[in-house]
Parts: structure tokens; sequence; C-alpha cells
């Protein structure tokens, strides 16, 4: 049963793993979060459901100070994107789902700003850019991460595959 | 990746249908309540203080656990690097103190000349008081704001709008603040404005941050003086948070449209910083009752009003 919530876990992990206090005056730490929650849509779609996504977003939003609801609507549409993108491409290979998830966190850089706006808090998003870069960069070993959970997981209980 | 065989039965395949229906219809509620969560933030920003000054009462001692043995490890690498240029470093700090005790003696005769000025004008000055001293815990350093967190909070003393000052300048101020943990909005934050004035020409404007390793100068008053690289930025103690003189950083940019300023400390170098109580007292702006000489009526004092203030009580106006 606790393996249902392995996908919502980790994502949550990572999001600690974020605040940590590294030396760097750039928002240039890669957001592991959202690339954890793009993944297990991936790979389970069943068990990262855009409300988990949403309740993981609105703990970034806590955490990180923003006003709550940006990185929640944000965290949802994203899981949205992929299921659909799931639905309509199917499997390519990793170097295209490496592309989409480029794709994906250029929109969820680009559409910090108007949310922000929207809550009250104007800020430009260009400095963003730049985690964008590193959370490209950072997206395969991401994924290794999560395969290799997914297959241990998937070794001791064949069922959890299946959401 | 999806493991799930077809359907084949049409029961299943409606069965597949309806789920799919009834997702879609989820996801749009749960986009549709992030939408709304946005618009109450902009209402009323105080909304969701409690939650999150809880969640970082979790985070906060955690990651001030987590990072103590990493700064032990750093701190010992530093220690076998200064080992190995002690002579040369010994050298040099010997000729920087041999020209900073000159400028203390022409300093001292100054300072006794400014103590007894004042005494002559009778001056009180305000006094810097340190709350709490400690580390950063944790910081978010990839998002759109910049704020750090302190595994200090109202337990030790701690509240909203206290200077935040480390070794070699200001870092920012206090937030919000839980029991056990506090966040600082940094200086580089797009919301920090931080009153300061130019040490060279007495300038004053305000460094704005705008989530880059370097702040801006901007609405900068008074004379019409070209700045240069190298001026150095103090705070002016406008505002009443931030107490006068602490070095913010120095221009490296002196651009006549924005200034570009870079910052005196890395505000998460990993050493200690003070929380200190705010400059100037912050006047009490609770909402009080009006001023009125009838009595409140017993209605609206069982649900919790306050006394009458009585025209006869008040304070006389100037």
């Amino acid at each position: 049963m606790w393996r249902y919530a392995v996908p919502a876990l980790t994502s949550m992990a990572f999001l600690v793993l974020m605040l940590a206090p590294l030396p760097i005056s750039l928002p240039a730490m890669p957001h592991l979060a959202l690339m954890a929650v793009l993944v297990w849509a991936m790979l389970q779609p069943a068990l990262m459901a855009p409300w988990v996504a949403f309740c993981i977003g609105a703990l970034a939003d806590l955490l990180f100070g923003q006003p709550v609801g940006v990185n929640a609507t944000l965290f949802a549409m994203a899981t949205g994107t992929m299921r659909l993108a799931g639905q309509m491409f199917g499997r390519h290979g990793s170097l295209f789902d490496w592309l989409l998830v480029a794709a994906v966190l250029l929109g969820f850089a680009l559409l910090t700003g108007p949310l922000m706006a929207l809550a009250g808090r104007p800020t430009t998003v260009l400095p963003l850019l730049w985690q964008w870069l590193t959370s490209v960069a950072a997206w395969p070993l991401v994924v290794r991460l999560c395969a290799a959970i997914q297959r241990k997981l998937a070794a001791s209980a064949p069922h959890w595959r299946h959401g | 990746m999806d493991w799930t065989p077809a359907p084949r039965r049409p029961t299943a395949i409606r069965r597949e249908q309806n789920l799919a229906l009834v997702s879609a219809v989820v996801s749009g509620g749960v986009i549709a309540a992030g939408l709304i969560l946005l618009l109450v933030a902009r209402v009323n920003p105080e909304t969701a203080s409690g939650v999150r000054a809880a969640a970082t009462d979790i985070v906060a001692p955690l990651w001030s656990v987590v990072r103590a043995p990493i700064d032990g490890a750093g701190k010992l690498g530093g220690d076998v690097g200064d080992y190995f240029g002690a002579v040369s470093r010994a050298d040099q700090l010997e000729a920087e103190l041999n020209k900073a005790n000159a400028r203390l003696r022409a300093a001292r005769t100054g300072q006794r000349e400014l103590q007894q000025l004042k005494r002559l004008m009778a001056v009180r000055e305000p006094m810097r008081a340190v709350v709490a001293t400690t580390r950063i815990a944790a910081a978010t350093s990839g998002s759109v704001a910049r704020t750090a967190m302190l595994a200090v909070g109202s337990n030790d003393g701690i509240t909203r709008d206290m200077p935040v000052i480390g070794a070699d300048g200001l870092v920012g101020r206090t937030l919000e603040v839980g029991r056990q943990s506090a966040r600082v909005l940094l200086l580089t934050d797009p919301l920090s404005r931080v009153p300061v004035i130019v040490e060279r020409t007495g300038q004053a404007g305000l460094a704005t941050g705008r989530n880059l390793p370097t702040l801006l100068l901007t609405d900068r008053i008074g004379p019409e003086l070209a700045l240069v690289a190298g001026d150095r930025i103090v705070t002016s103690g406008d505002g009443g948070v931030y107490p006068p003189g602490v070095p913010v950083g120095v221009v490296v940019d002196p651009r006549a449209d924005g200034p570009v300023i870079r910052l005196a400390t890395s505000p998460l170098g990993g050493g200690f910083v003070t929380v200190e109580r705010a400059w100037l007292p912050i006047p009490d702006t609770q909402p009080q009752g009006p001023v009125f000489d009838a009595p409140v009526p017993v209605e609206a004092r069982t649900r919790g009003a306050p006394p009458p203030r009585l025209r006869t009580n008040e304070p006389p106006a100037n």
C-alpha cells in the first residue's frame, strides 16, 4: 500500500533537497521537484495525477515563500501536459522525452511571471532561464534515479506498475 | 510507459471512457482551484502565513542539522590551505596593520572630538541590539523568490522586520516567523528595497533586488554627481528597519540609468549572521476603536470589542 505513495514522497524529498543553502546568487538550482513530478507522470500516470501534483506544488509554494497557487497550478498543468503528450505521441525514446520536458520546463519558467503577477507580486522571470539550463542538464540524472526506484519496487511488487 | 492491457469488453471500454472523462474534469477543477488560490493571495497576501510558518518550522531545523558536517569539512579544507600560505599572508597583514595603525591614531582624535560635540548637543541615539546569532539553515536557490531560512524563531525573540546582518554586510530582513524558524527576505529578492546612501557623495537611494547576484541602485536623490566604480554603498537608516552604516555593496557599473551594485557579503556564504532588533521601534498600527464618549453596547462587548476610548483619556493632539 505504501508503494502508491512513493512517487509523491520522492517528489517531496527532492523539494526539501532544493532548499540546500548553496552559495550562489543566481536561481540556478535545478527544479528537481518539478522534474520528479514529470518523470512519475510518464512512468506511473495513475500515481501522479494532476491533483497529486497540485498538492506537491502547494507544498513548494509554502516552502519557497511564493504566493500559494503559483507552483500548484503550474505543477498540475505540467502533469496534464505530460498526460496529453503521452496520449498523442506515445513512446518515442529518451531523446524525445528530453526535448518534451525541456519544452515543459520552459513553459513553466515563462508562465511563472504572469501567475506571480496575478497573485499581486510581479517579478522578472529572465533569471529563471538559468534554472531552465541546469534543469535540462540534470534531467537524465533524475530519470535514472526514478527509473531505478521504479525497477526496484516493480521487482518486489509486480502489481505496482499498474498503479 | 503504459502497461495496462487494452480493454476488450464493451463495459470495460465504457468504464475507461468514464474514467478518462472524470480525470479530465478533476484536472480542470484542480487548475481552476490553483487560479482561485492565486486570486485569494492577491486580495489577502497574509492568507497562508500560518501554514507557511509551520512548513518552515519542519524544514529549517532539518537543514541546520544536515549542513553541520558539510561546514566542518569545508573548514578543514580551509585550515589546510591557510597553513601553506601562512608566511606571505603574515607579511601582507603586517603591512596592512602598519597602515591601519596610522589611520587609527588620526581617527581617535576625531572620535574624541565627536563625542564631546555630541555631549554638548545632548544627542540621543538609538542603540543596535543583537537578538540572535545563527547560520543560514536553508535557502530557495531555485525559485523567483529569494529567501533563506534560519533555525531560530519566535521562541528566541525573533519578530517580523528585524535586520539580518552578516560579518561583511547586510543580508536581509526577517519576513515570516514560526516558533523555531524564520524566513529571511534576501537583498537579491525582487521585493527587497533597502534605503541606502552612497558613502562618498551622500546621495540617498534604494538598493533594489532583481533575482540576480547584483543589485540596482534606483530612485537616487541628492546632488547630481556621477558615481565611479568602487563607490561604497551603506544603509542609511531610513525607514527604521536597517541600522545606518551597514555595508550593502560596492558600485561595479556606474551607469547613469541604474548603477549596478555588487553585494558586500554573499548571503549564503555559510558564515554566521546576527538578527538585530529593528533600528527604530516599529509603530503600533493595530486598529483601535473609534474615540467617542458613549459606552460600548453590551452586544459588542460580549463579542470581544475593545473597551471604549474616551475623549478624556486620549492624549492631546500635538
